[in-house]
């Protein structure tokens, strides 16, 4: 299996890389680049807790092999403060007691960003079922989607 | 664990990927969106050798719609989503494709990995088959259509020759006083495998007194998705009354071959599928009666 | 009123979590690291003939192979010493470890795993308890009589412990009744669905002592754990938690540590291991199934007389928690009910499955279905209102408990009736197919001991070293509220270290619901003597007597706004000259009297500070699919004080959703031993759209022993969801479901045969 030379836009900066194609863009962003902050879990696209944007769209970095998102915009969720400055999102979260163990928290957050930047104004229903595909554990939803929704309204 | 390991291309267009699939024939399989094929990979359940993606081939995205509505293979479900143009009497394949996985799976999976994939569960594929879909498949011998009815014969299985690719799937447009609906019973709410699901559509006559077509195709109630012609034809010609619904629900349910497994029981299904006929059926009754 | 506990503060590790850069055990790495994986045998019950890893050792890439051969033959264990790291010779369950792989990548570790040579001759498995206890069933451990155990316990072949509540005289209550109920219900395996696997990274040094980072709830037990299986004292073991991505009991006890150690010590490299989710849902930690039959006397005006009651715990392949869980069942099968006759037993039973083990409330869910559904049974068939009939019995302030400890700070009464108000319990069927119910309950707050280390930093801000691991739960942050609220700072100028089995003190770790209860009372005696040191340095500095001097601000200053000094300038000076400003708290909750007549073979015979709590909840049944659709969840939760409310909300609304996997979606299938859904696609845990919203009232009887009267709040909500909605279907849809989960395809297949 031939590595090949890849160049990857993350959180605005190029990284470039060698990489077998059969590497997933999770297995690169955790153990190629120490960006531990997107997670690992069921390896299966089942739990959320790896979501990354790409090109602004939510997305599971484990069944997304890493050679195809060459020319692609990758933001994961260390990304997301500008220059020191939560997102509202993250205040938002720290804000309601959204956070509890805090795994789910990234994809969970990165998800809820997605979402809020097509519809800024959504139901509490249209959160849920944006959030459908981040299962979390410890919180039973309830703050991340109060997080989300006045996050959403501080943003209009 | 398993250790994953393959070859991979990225053709620039359909001729360059149908001379990779001549290529290497069953030992390569094309990649759309990846989330079942990479998942069946990473589970042992397929060790194809060579992976030949298609993002980079130009056409294969768009949705056409005129007589003909043309998806092209690598369409995502969010796509299907949002397209306007399917709400009204098409809605069902925007119902269809909205309950599939979560936002995450649905902006990467396309319509063409889902055909190919060929799970009896899959949600897209009854709307697909109700509407009388034919795919298009392209190799380094030239291109056939077949009728969705005839791809799939069994889980996994499906019609196209080694190194063939599905290109796009199309359907005609619908008669007037035509409505579609899609519903899909699951152990909650998201994220979830139908134990059952129904696609229907339903063409009235020109009073909309009187079924003059109908279509009803099943999900997760037999090795493929399944049309239930019995079920169809007793809707012919006959006003769409609560009873005469249930008796098509009645008969849809005979002609479904459930198994039982971890996810539900064959008693169930078919209960399920008893319920569920009517009540798809009532929606269309609906549908067509507000497009009035 | 207090400034800083009892506020609805923002957790302390908030920033690090939602910027992603708090690091947690399955992030963790350190340089030159190798991957370790673990072989798991695919039989569940078979002779192991011989294992050869020569093969898989000369891949490339491979750095160590290690079997049962490269262990010390022990056997380790809670209450029963019978577990072994790697199976030696015979084989006791599907996913067992049969070896492990280190090696320079994750796919050679692959590559290697499969290249074990394994053979094995299959014996038939004991499913189920039922096949453990069929006449001539054969023994899951023919040495069972030669373990180390518990003297307490109560062992007999394949059970591992029978652990038995008697008062009075049962079968005199029964003739006394006017009328009797019997019921059986049965539960499933549920899995703590906790979305970090368990991972640990072990490295040895050149002393011969190794450290081990890793997300344990228990970092003091794994030590010791850990210890035995490589025959080393505790001190040459040191274990680290940086960070637990949810545990709810599933990391109590040793999960993938011990492999990291010893492939570590194999290779003279840091080995990371990790779980896989077919290992969790298979080789994990998750609920014991559960069999319970329930006797029941009562008298013609719903006055509960005597109570016979026993619960089988399918424990698996090792007694494991299976003991404890067992003892704390009878309890639960009392209920918080005054019932004058009771005999009572919770057996823990060996089947080739995983050995499971603590789940968020052990026995919890299990018995209180039971319990609380042949409540309304009762009440149904008696006439009499379901809420009405748990008054007429429920135990109030002052009365015994089943074994007879006494009960204090008793909010159950309150708890019913504000759910029932809340729920609109007057209008009980408020449609068709719809219905209401609820479900009361009772738990503990864990004993254990913890210590802590409370130090002024000469910036005036306080460091606070714990033992204890912060799982989520903000635990830490709560007890933090409370060191600032004594000591007149502010949660902002505490810095927490923890869970550290060299640098912090002892804890017994983040389980039963005891973490904030317990190193909040540790801080609390650490905060008595650190006054002590700072006022007595602070009067010298301000030439006052030490009687006028209060903490406020930050700072030291004669009640009425005189002289002051900061805790920066206190501390500074004791840097100087005093050695600095630390003091060492310790907390044990004192043990509670009972009747130790009254039990046998238990090992959990009183619940301590315990908590009250009731729910109901308003739903409706699909008349065909006999799906569930809940309109309104509302729990009353009796948490003493509660520290930090949006926190302890924040349990409920978790707690809530997990019971409510377990009610309605959740199980591991088993087919013989093996498990068929090991996959998070065919295990349904609760998305965001299955979850309703939970209502939650805050209920508070302070405890005498809690700080500020707190009880433990974590585990509770877990507890009666299941029956709550057993009650809710029963009234929406006319039938009873016995066994969990309550799936819409039980519902609706049982209201066809009612329809019959």
């Amino acid at each position: 299996m031939a590595r090949t030379t890849l160049s990857l836009s993350i959180n605005g900066e190029c990284h470039e890389l060698s990489v077998e194609p059969s590497r997933t863009l999770l297995e690169v962003l955790r153990t190629d680049l120490g960006l531990t902050g997107t997670k690992e879990n069921c390896l299966d696209a089942e739990c959320g807790v790896c979501t990354v944007l790409l090109d602004g769209v939510a997305v599971n970095a484990c069944v997304l092999l890493a050679v195809r998102c060459r020319e692609r915009s990758i933001v994961t969720i260390e990304g997301l403060a500008a220059g020191g400055e939560l997102h509202p999102l993250q205040r938002a979260f720290i804000d309601h007691g959204a956070v509890q163990c805090g795994y789910c928290i990234p994809g969970m957050i990165l998800a809820a960003k997605a979402y809020l930047d097509e519809d800024p104004s959504p139901s509490e229903d249209a959160v849920r079922e944006a959030l459908a595909g981040n299962l979390c554990r410890c919180t039973g939803y309830q703050k991340i989607a109060e997080a989300v929704l006045s996050a959403a309204r501080a943003a209009r | 664990m398993r250790r994953v390991s393959f070859d991979y291309h990225e053709p620039t267009s359909v001729r360059e990927a149908v001379e990779l699939g001549a290529r290497f024939g069953r030992d390569g399989r094309f990649l759309a969106g990846g989330t079942d094929l990479l998942v069946q990979i990473r589970r042992g359940q397929l060790g194809p050798r060579h992976l030949l993606s298609l993002h980079r081939v130009p056409g294969l995205d768009a949705i056409e719609i005129d007589g003909t509505i043309r998806l092209g293979a690598l369409v995502t479900h969010r796509q299907l989503e949002r397209t306007l143009g399917f709400r009204g009497a098409l809605e069902a394949l925007i119902e269809g494709a909205q309950v599939v996985g979560g936002h995450q799976i649905r902006n990467v999976a396309t319509v063409g990995g889902n055909v190919v994939n060929a799970s009896p569960a899959a949600d897209v594929v009854p709307v697909l088959l109700a509407l009388d879909a034919a795919v298009t498949l392209q190799s380094s011998e030239g291109e056939r259509s077949l009728p969705l009815d005839a791809f799939a014969s069994a889980p996994g299985v499906t019609a196209c020759r080694p190194g063939e690719l599905l290109t796009h799937a199309s359907f005609p447009r619908l008669p007037a006083q035509s409505a579609t609906a899609f519903l899909k019973a699951g152990r909650r709410r998201a994220m979830e495998i139908s134990l059952v699901c129904v696609a229907v559509r339903v063409t009235l006559d020109a009073s909309r007194e009187r079924c003059l077509e109908a279509r009803i195709a099943l999900g997760a109630v037999a090795p493929t998705t399944l049309r239930a012609h019995a079920a169809e034809r007793s809707l012919q010609g006959r006003p769409l009354s609560d009873e005469v619904l249930a008796e098509a629900g009645r008969a849809a349910a005979a002609e479904s071959q459930p198994i039982s497994d971890v996810r539900a029981s064959a008693p169930y299904r078919a209960l399920l599928v008893a319920t569920l006929v009517p009540r798809a059926l009532a929606r269309c009754r609906e549908r067509i009666q507000e497009a009035a | 009123m207090t400034r800083v506990v009892g506020h609805s503060l923002p957790r302390m590790d908030a920033p690090g979590k939602v910027t992603g850069t708090a690091v947690y055990a399955a992030d963790f790495a350190l340089p030159g690291m190798l991957y370790g994986g673990v072989l798991r045998s695919r039989e569940p019950h078979a002779r192991l003939l011989r294992i050869d890893p020569s093969r898989a050792a000369r891949l490339p890439g491979v750095r160590a192979v290690i079997t049962a051969a490269d262990a010390a033959d022990v056997r380790y264990g809670g209450s029963v010493k019978d577990e072994e790291v790697f199976a030696r010779d015979r084989i006791r369950f599907a996913g067992q470890p049969l070896g492990a792989v280190a090696a320079v990548s994750p796919d050679a570790v692959a590559t290697a795993l499969a290249e074990i040579d394994v053979v094995c001759e299959p014996l038939p498995p004991v499913a189920d308890v039922a096949a453990a206890l069929a006449p001539g069933a054969p023994l899951v451990h023919e040495g069972w009589a030669g373990y180390t155990a518990l003297p307490i316990l109560h062992r007999e072949g394949n059970v591992c412990n029978r652990a038995r509540i008697v008062v009075g005289d049962v079968e005199r209550g029964f003739e006394e009744a006017d009328r009797i109920f019997e019921h059986r219900f049965t539960t499933r395996s549920v899995h703590q669905g906790y979305t970090e696997p368990r991972a640990a990274v072990a490295q040895w040094d050149s002393a011969g002592q190794v450290t081990v980072w890793s997300n344990t709830q228990l970092p003091f037990e794994v030590q010791s754990t850990l210890s035995e299986i490589l025959q080393l004292p505790p001190s040459c073991v040191r274990i680290i938690v940086p960070g637990v991505g949810g545990g709810f009991g599933g990391k109590l006890r040793i999960g993938v540590e011990h492999f990291a150690a010893l492939l570590a010590r194999k290779t003279g490299r840091a080995v990371k291991v990790m779980t896989t989710c077919e290992d969790e849902l298979t080789a994990a930690y998750a609920r014991q199934p559960a069999i319970v039959e329930l006797k029941t006397g009562v008298s013609c005006d719903g006055r509960i007389l005597a109570r016979e009651g026993r619960l089988w715990f399918d424990t698996g392949a090792f007694a494991g928690s299976g003991p404890g869980v067992a003892s704390v069942a009878t309890l639960m099968l009392a209920g918080p009910y005054r019932i004058p006759n009771l005999l009572l037993e919770g057996f823990a039973v060996y089947t080739n499955k995983t050995n499971f083990g603590s789940f968020r409330a052990p026995s919890g869910p299990q018995a209180n279905f039971a319990v609380e559904s042949q409540m309304d049974i009762i009440a149904d068939a008696l006439g009499i209102d379901p809420l009405e009939l748990r008054l007429r019995n429920i135990v109030r302030e002052g009365e015994e408990g089943p074994t007879g400890q006494v009960l204090a700070a008793v909010g159950l009464e309150e708890c019913l009736r504000k759910v029932a108000d809340a729920i609109g319990w007057a209008n009980r069927r408020p449609g068709p197919g719809r219905g209401k119910g609820l479900a009361c309950g009772w738990w503990t707050t864990s004993g254990g001991s913890s210590g802590v280390y409370v130090k002024v930093n000469p910036d005036g801000t306080v460091a606070l070293n714990t033992g204890a691991a912060e799982i989520g739960t903000a635990a830490l942050t709560g007890a933090a509220q409370v060191l600032a609220e004594d000591l007149g700072i502010e949660l902002a100028d505490i810095h927490v270290v923890s869970a550290d089995t060299l640098a912090t003190p002892y804890d017994f770790g983040a389980q039963g619901s005891r973490t904030a209860f317990a190193v909040g009372n540790a801080c609390r005696a650490a905060v008595a003597d650190l006054k002590t040191q700072i006022v007595t340095l602070a009067a010298r500095q301000l030439g006052v007597e030490e009687s006028v001097l209060t903490l406020s601000q930050g700072a030291v200053c004669v009640a009425d706004g005189g002289p002051r000094v900061t805790l920066a300038e206190l501390a500074r000076a004791s840097q100087a000259s005093g050695g600095g400003l630390i003091a060492h708290g310790t907390f044990v909750a004192p043990p509670t009297p009972y009747d130790a007549k009254r039990v046998e073979g238990h090992v959990y015979p009183a619940f301590h500070s315990p908590s009250f709590h009731a729910h109901a909840v308003d739903l409706s049944v699909d008349e065909d699919t006999g799906e569930v659709s809940i309109h309104r969840y509302v729990v009353a939760q009796d948490v003493g004080f509660a520290m930090n409310p949006a926190y302890i909300e924040g349990q409920i609304e978790g707690g809530v959703a997990q019971g409510l996997g377990q009610a309605l979606s959740e199980e591991i299938v088993y087919d013989n031993g093996r498990v068929l859904n090991a996959n998070l696609t065919d295990y349904k845990m609760p998305t965001a759209l299955d979850v309703p919203r939970i209502e939650t009232i805050l209920v508070q009887h302070p405890s005498l022993v809690g700080p500020f009267g707190a009880k433990g709040v974590g585990e509770p909500p877990n507890i009666e969801p299941p029956a709550a909605v057993a009650n809710a279907v029963a009234s929406a849809a006319g039938v009873r479901i016995t066994s969990l989960p309550m799936t819409a395809e039980k519902i609706a297949l049982a209201r066809l045969e009612q329809k019959r």
